[in-house]
């Protein structure tokens, strides 16, 4: 008997997946609830997406998590770049210390990196602000993006680089033409994925914040702490999208860096890289 | 550079690998406009030495010279040396031209020439028309051809080839080959060619070196390495012979010893130079220069047994177990009548078709 045609199995999997998906509808669809207090359906308005838009709260919440997500993708790109260029030539047990404090960022809990990233702020006296998120993202963004740019150096043949050298390339030209565009995919894909990571990150944001201006998911927060309405099913469902963009932006492009070179419009765009 | 220098010069070259030696005191000349093969089994160092000359590796010790000038040191993208990769090493995100163009690219020629010139590498490869396609979108004899266009239309004073062929399958190998030793005559550039195939290097070599665990053992002409090898790794490497135990009984100074094989008696050999009366050798005899009768009662003929005949087209190999020397093998043309198996044979060889190497 097929188990996984077994009806036993399909309604559990309905459940599960109604139990990942129900809290998703239910924040889209009170997002057009007129009742303000999304007590009862009283019909539907786009009134709260409006409400959103021209809360100075969210707006301001909302452009400080972009400035704090764009910041803190390119200090992960950076540090995970250099770090996963070293890797490749290191080896025994510096390339296995370097392996574990990359997993050790993505296995501690995040409160952890979180607290002992604000005791040494504190302790060196830095004055916590927007730049310590930006540190405290980047120092667990980072990891996530090493991952995947490592994954595209493996399977980057030494012998490419070797050849340019042989054809005439510098180091540097080298690096240009053939590593980084290599890798150009994977920095896009790591970048997007530090970037996503950022914008809904609570807990880093948190302890890091001291007074400045708060995140949009720490002005939800607040706002939820205080009422619950529609304009932040709104403001929920607005983030979703665009992290669902971003994500599938992601993994689109680093899927499609394996087959890099079939299309010619893909061709074109790496060309717009080589300058 | 001087005219008359050689193309390329290895001075006592050495190379190891923490307690591994790599290469050991290589001293190697390569002429100019030469087709060089440098052969031996995995692991002799043959492609440690390329990878010096191209300077991706740098010598433990010892100097490398490229047309007369010192290279050693000197870092790959400043040596006027190409190479081919086993790998074919092709850019998988440039097309055919753009991968062909890349060195003149590196050094900035101007527009017109770097079409021109990569142009007619194109047509010297016969890949007209396959100028947008992207490497992985070629056959692998294809890429070869890209990998070859690449490194030539730079023009180097040295084109080093690391095993282009052995990913190709038989038939496409031998083609490629009648190709590069065109593409040789076309172009006038010294190549300096790797392989573990002795085959692949005496078809298309003006000359080879064979080398053995980081040693270089014998350079020559394919023929001279073929028919004289200096030492028994050479003889068994550059072909199957049969391997004759004997002793130097005299030598006659011309190259030529009166020699004492066990289970044939005392023959005029051939053999390396410095052979001393009382020396253990090995006296080696090809398989094509064994002669089969099938009942002979001559002097000097070695009883056999025919234990295998496999056809082989053109030629037949006919393996024979001799109760005083052991195992041998024997070509014979297809065309002959071919041997019985379990027959009873006699098997004789001539004078000069022996040659004596130390064991």
């Amino acid at each position: 008997m097929n188990l996984r045609r077994h009806p036993v199995s399909a309604v559990l999997s309905a459940l599960v997946i109604a139990f990942l998906w129900l809290p998703l509808v239910v924040v889209f669809i009170g997002s057009f609830d007129t009742n303000s207090l999304l007590t009862s359906w009283t019909g539907a308005t786009g009134h709260w997406y409006n409400e959103a838009l021209h809360d100075p709260n969210v707006r301001d919440g909302f452009e400080t998590t972009l400035i704090i997500a764009v910041l803190s993708a390119l200090l992960s790109l950076a540090v995970a770049l250099t770090g996963a260029l070293w890797w490749r030539r290191a080896h025994g047990r510096a390339r296995a210390l370097y392996d574990g404090l990359v997993y050790a960022r993505i296995v501690v809990p995040e409160v952890v990196f979180a607290s002992a990233l604000f005791f040494l702020f504190l302790k060196i006296h830095f004055t916590l602000g927007l730049p310590t998120i930006v540190i405290g993202h980047a120092v667990l963004n980072s990891a996530y993006a090493t991952l995947i740019i490592q994954a595209r150096l493996v399977g980057l043949d030494p012998a490419l680089e070797e050849a340019a050298a042989d054809l005439g390339a510098t180091p540097w030209r080298t690096f240009r033409r053939v590593t980084l565009i290599t890798l150009m995919p994977a920095i896009i894909a790591a970048g997007l994925l530090a970037f996503t990571f950022s914008l809904d990150d609570v807990v880093t944001s948190y302890f890091l914040q001291g007074t400045s201006q708060s995140p949009l998911p720490i002005v939800l927060l607040g706002m939820i702490r205080f009422r619950i309405t529609p304009e932040i099913n709104a403001v929920g469902v607005f983030v979703m999208f665009l992290t669902v963009a971003l994500m599938t932006l992601a993994v689109g492009v680093f899927s499609t860096a394996g087959r890099l070179g079939r299309s010619s419009r893909k061709s074109r765009i790496v060309s717009l890289y080589e300058g | 550079m001087s005219s008359d220098a050689a193309a390329i010069t290895l001075v006592a070259l050495r190379k190891t690998f923490g307690d591994l030696v790599a290469v050991s005191e290589l001293d190697l000349e390569v002429q100019r406009g030469e087709f060089f093969s440098i052969i031996g089994p995995s692991g002799c160092g043959k492609t440690t030495t390329l990878r010096m000359v191209a300077g991706f590796e740098d010598p433990t010790a010892g100097k490398i010279l490229v047309g007369g000038r010192d290279v050693t040191g000197v870092r790959p993208y400043h040596r006027s040396v190409n190479t081919v990769f086993q790998s074919y090493a092709l850019f998988p995100h440039l097309d055919v031209w753009e991968n062909i163009a890349f060195g003149l690219r590196e050094a900035r020629r101007p527009r017109a020439e770097i079409a021109t010139r990569v142009g007619e590498a194109i047509k010297l490869v016969r890949l007209e028309g396959r100028e947008r396609a992207r490497p992985s979108q070629l056959s692998g004899g294809q890429q070869q051809r890209v990998a070859l266009a690449r490194a030539v239309v730079n023009r180097p004073d040295v084109l080093l080839l690391d095993e282009p062929l052995g990913a190709l399958d038989l038939k496409l190998r031998a083609e490629l080959q009648t190709q590069l030793k065109d593409l040789h005559r076309a172009v006038g550039i010294t190549f300096c060619y790797v392989t573990h195939d002795q085959g692949e290097a005496f078809s298309m070599s003006d000359r080879v070196a064979v080398m053995n665990a980081g040693i270089l053992e014998q350079v020559g002409r394919p023929e001279e390495v073929y028919r004289r090898p200096q030492t028994a790794f050479v003889a068994d490497f550059v072909g199957a012979s049969n391997r004759l135990r004997g002793r130097i009984v005299s030598a006659h100074g011309d190259g030529r010893y009166r020699t004492e094989i066990e289970g044939v008696g005392e023959r005029s050999v051939s053999g390396a130079a410095g052979l001393t009366p009382g020396a253990e050798v090995t006296v080696v005899v090809r398989p094509e220069e064994l002669e089969l009768s099938t009942a002979s009662t001559a002097p000097a003929v070695i009883a056999a047994t025919v234990t295998d005949v496999a056809f082989l087209g053109s030629q037949r190999t006919v393996r024979l177990e001799s109760k005083v020397v052991g195992n041998l093998v024997a070509s014979t043309g297809g065309g002959t009548r071919a041997p019985e198996l379990g027959s009873e044979v006699g098997v004789t060889f001539k004078d000069e078709h022996s040659w004596a190497v130390p064991v």
